[in-house]
């Protein structure tokens, strides 16, 4: 289902959700929560996190059903509280100095080549220590940009932020990222001119 | 014209809107900016090799398991006062129930011969605050009859309706209460869409528990054959409308 007629049949059931209509509002959960997850695993790293997150994230929308204003749509207006929720989630494990990743998270789920789960190794080592040093927005906005799809309109409505504290978040989050992965990239480019 | 910056490289690679035209020109024919974004492309395209697992297939029945028992601890504030399905039928009944009384009133001084210069006022409400409660009820009653019906339309093979048979036994009482005060204020063509709506509600609540997959299908039919759903949403929105305008 694309983005589009999620957005309108999600008007619809809204409407219902906000009478108290249970139904209706488990219906919004079996739309949104994968993608709700996928947002909270790369914000916070850990699946169990992010099933947490993704949980409160509903639990939260539930309570404040009434105060969506429908100016965004809602899958937005669930990105911003599951941004939120990860945020407070990193912050306070920032707090208990438990800022590590998890390395044992999975690759990819098709089975790749020894050299490209090599690359995926190198490359998970140096990226997900430098998400984490990424400011909260920064992360929040890098997230939604290159992996949730997300337009700078979108991450604005999402984050709170005026477009262009958006953007910048964008963009400050690629420039330390390419920093950070200079030496893979210049690895994999000399890896790829030697099979060529 | 100048080489592009990162940013210009940046939106050009997420393919953002309200790029300028001569930006893009620029990154068509210029060999040094497109070098750049080459290089740009293959970092953040290694950002790819980080991958979000994939829940499993009953990850959303996973979520509504455990979050269902928490949202019934916290009922929505609109129903306030009385519980999950009950309170709707609260509100119809209440709400009917004025209607009625307005009705009743207003027959009885017209039949008696002494029809009053004045319209008829009862607990404080003008005819026009009953005419908008009736019509908010009667949308109000539409929408759950819809859900209703959008359920059922996406029900799977057989399965256990005796959830679905409660809710159409409660939409069937809670029709003919509004039928009758619709019926005391002369709207007839409204009462006989509910008498349609009825017929089909009473066929789901005297179904079984256990539900064969030919019966699914065969409800289903129903639903789409009469375009039932659509009919519904349809006069549950000039009901809105008319409720809102009044």
């Amino acid at each position: 289902m694309n983005t589009t007629q999620t957005a309108q049949d999600d008007e619809f059931t809204v409407e219902q959700a906000r009478r108290g209509n249970q139904a209706a509002f488990r219906l919004l959960v079996e739309r949104h929560a994968r993608v709700l997850f996928r947002l909270a695993f790369r914000m916070t790293g850990n699946e169990l996190d992010a099933e947490d997150m993704v949980q409160e994230t509903f639990l939260k929308a539930w309570k404040q059903i009434g105060k969506f204003d429908g100016r965004a749509s809602f899958g937005t207006w669930l990105h911003r509280i599951c941004a939120n929720c990860a945020l407070d989630h990193i912050r306070a494990r920032k707090r208990k100095q438990d800022v590590s990743f998890d390395a044992t998270e999975p690759l990819a789920a098709e089975t790749p080549s020894p050299e490209r789960i090599a690359l995926s190794a190198q490359v998970q080592a140096i990226l997900l220590p430098a998400l984490d040093e990424l400011s909260e927005m920064e992360r929040a906005a890098f997230v939604m940009r290159h992996y949730e799809g997300l337009g700078i309109d979108e991450i604005s409505a999402a984050l709170g932020v005026q477009q262009g504290a958006a953007k910048h978040s964008v963009f400050r989050a690629v420039q330390k990222l390419r920093k950070a992965l200079a030496p893979v990239a210049v690895m994999s480019r000399t890896a790829q001119g030697k099979s060529v | 014209m100048k080489h592009l910056s990162e940013e210009d490289l940046i939106l050009i690679y997420y393919n953002e809107p309200g790029i300028r035209a001569d930006t893009r020109s620029h990154a068509a024919e210029c060999t040094e900016c497109q070098a750049a974004a080459v290089a740009l492309r293959r970092t953040l395209d290694l950002c790819n090799e980080w991958d979000a697992p994939e829940p499993d297939s009953a990850f959303e029945r996973t979520v509504w398991a455990a979050l269902a028992p928490a949202l019934a601890e916290q009922p929505r504030r609109q129903w306030g006062f009385a519980p999950g399905w009950l309170a709707p039928k609260i509100w119809v009944a209440a709400a009917a129930a004025i209607v009625l009384m307005a009705g009743a009133f207003a027959l009885g001084r017209f039949s008696n011969g002494s029809a009053p210069a004045r319209q008829p006022i009862v607990a404080g409400l003008s005819a026009q605050a009953r005419e908008r409660i009736l019509a908010i009820s009667l949308a109000d009653h539409f929408v759950r009859t819809g859900m209703l019906l959008i359920e059922i339309s996406n029900s799977g093979d057989a399965q256990n309706f005796a959830l679905e048979r409660t809710r159409a036994h409660d939409l069937v009482e809670e029709g003919r209460l509004l039928r009758q005060t619709l019926v005391l204020n002369g709207k007839s063509a409204t009462a006989g869409f509910l008498d349609d709506v009825e017929r089909f509600l009473l066929e789901v609540a005297n179904v079984p528990d256990m539900v064969s997959a030919e019966e699914v299908r065969r409800i289903q039919e129903r639903i789409g054959s009469n375009s039932l759903l659509f009919k519904v949403r349809i006069i549950e929105a000039n009901l809105r409308t008319q409720g809102q305008r009044l």
